[in-house]
């Protein structure tokens, strides 16, 4: 059972993006701004803190691939970034020590870096024509907030998780 | 020994760098469909989609409902006043349609460029990076779908089918920026205007409909639709109102910008379009170079 949790957790997150879109209106609280959900890879952070690097790695890799083949149709972005950045926090998070508060400056560090990564990408395979002030005003600043809040109610009860994870993986 | 480690590590950042060009350039090549993989993934995901999306779907139409009981009132007095004028419209309308039919019978011609067959669609996800926008709906290949065709909602033409899978399909919108993505369009006037849809506006949420010859005339408040005179589309789909229209950069065309008349979010339930009229073989009319819907 304790198997299944975590593959089972990240593909709800997986569909719950797609979800959440789906029923996002244009307009909130009268501002038409690009509001990106990162609940997947807050988690995968958070997996990659408070488990260990080779599972974060996997499972980013898994999902990001998914990611890719599912939604985005052009394999390479998200199943390169999602690892990359995994790695780069963890090797982040040796230096500070883990807790609720390093690990929720890490995740929003490290949904920054994603975001701007798949920006500068997309910009590069002529996805987009944005520049870089309108894709700052346009989407990253909502989306950092967005993601803030999402990672302010979920810490707590995923590092529970992950931990008890870890434990139970230990004693085994 | 901490300088092996180390090279290591930029070898497998060089090599995952390599492989990450090698990806992207593989799916961005002008694919005529997905490879089995990924329609595999593809299905499968669309089934747990499809199962957790309906009754996400039937928790949101309750809420809607609740939404809309509140403007009842309002509404109903509204839409009693239209219907005394629909009952004329119909009768018009029948006859009409009585005599187009009639003067088609005269003429031999059976089908036309407005003619289609409607399938009915669910949506059960949407890409969530909004780069792409695309939603992913629940019907495919074995339904009938094929790639190109045009996606419509009630209020008006929102995209195109872009890849199909066995039991589901994606549908790439129109405020998605695609250079291949062109759409023939006509400005209805006293004549009509034509020129492609081409481009979306992100910080206004305008269409942009390009190549209008720079003489013609377009006026703040005219319809669009669809022209059918591409591939797959057919005749007379809404695609939106006029807003404004400026000169392009070198003052040879005009730029029409275009409020769609479609909302590209919360989009539940779409129709997918099939032209009946036979599409002329590619290579007969173009160097299979642009592509033009």
């Amino acid at each position: 059972m304790r198997k299944f949790i975590l593959p089972l957790l990240f593909l709800f997150l997986f569909i719950l993006e797609s979800l959440f879109v789906e029923f996002l209106p244009a307009k909130i609280f009268g501002f038409e701004r690009i509001f990106v959900p990162h609940f997947l890879f807050i988690s995968l952070l958070f997996l990659t803190i408070f488990v260990g690097k080779k599972h974060g790695i996997i499972y980013a890799a898994i999902f990001g691939l998914l990611f890719d083949i599912v939604y985005v149709e052009i394999i390479g972005i998200y199943f390169f970034l999602y690892p990359f950045i995994s790695y780069l926090i963890y090797k982040l998070l040796q230096v500070f020590q883990a807790n609720l508060i390093t690990a929720f400056l890490a995740s929003l560090l490290g949904i920054s870096l994603l975001e701007i990564g798949v920006y500068e990408m997309n910009f590069l395979i002529h996805v987009t024509d944005l520049d870089f002030m309108g894709f700052i005003n346009l989407r990253f600043y909502p989306t950092l907030l967005l993601n803030a809040a999402i990672t302010l109610i979920a810490a707590y009860p995923l590092k529970w998780l992950f931990e008890k994870h870890s434990e139970a993986m230990r004693t085994e | 020994m901490p300088q092996f480690f180390l090279n290591k590590r930029l070898i497998i950042l060089l090599v995952s760098i390599i492989v990450l060009v090698a990806l992207i350039g593989f799916s961005l090549r002008e694919r005529s469909k997905l490879s089995w993989p990924e329609q595999f993934v593809k299905d499968t995901t669309g089934w747990v989609q499809s199962l957790v999306s309906k009754p996400t779907h039937f928790v949101a139409g309750f809420f809607e409902n609740l939404q809309d009981l509140q403007d009842t009132y309002g509404e109903n007095k509204e839409l009693k006043s239209r219907i005394e004028n629909l009952v004329n419209l119909e009768a018009q309308v029948q006859e009409l349609t009585k005599d187009n039919q009639e003067l088609r019978d005269i003429l031999g011609e059976k089908t036309t460029l407005r003619d289609f067959k409607p399938l009915p669609a669910t949506v059960i996800g949407r890409n969530p990076d909004r780069w792409h926008e695309m939603i992913i709906i629940d019907k495919g290949k074995l339904n009938g779908i094929k790639k190109d065709m045009a996606v419509v909602t009630a209020t008006g033409l929102i995209g195109k089918v872009k890849n199909v899978t066995q039991f589901s399909s994606t549908v790439q919108l129109l405020s998605a920026m695609d250079p291949k993505n062109r759409i023939s369009a006509v400005v209805q006037g006293k004549k009509d205007v034509y020129g492609f849809v081409q481009g979306f506006d992100d910080k206004q949420k305008l269409l942009l409909i390009k190549a209008i010859p720079s003489g013609s005339k377009v006026e703040k408040g005219q319809t669009v639709v669809t022209s059918g005179l591409g591939g797959v589309f057919p005749k007379g789909l809404m695609i939106g109102k006029v807003v404004d229209v400026r000169p392009d950069q070198y003052g040879l065309n005009q730029t029409a910008l275009v409020k769609p008349g479609a909302d590209f979010y919360d989009i539940e339930n779409v129709i997918v379009i099939n032209r009946l009229m036979t599409q002329p073989v590619k290579s007969e009319i173009s160097d299979g170079k642009v592509r033009e819907f």
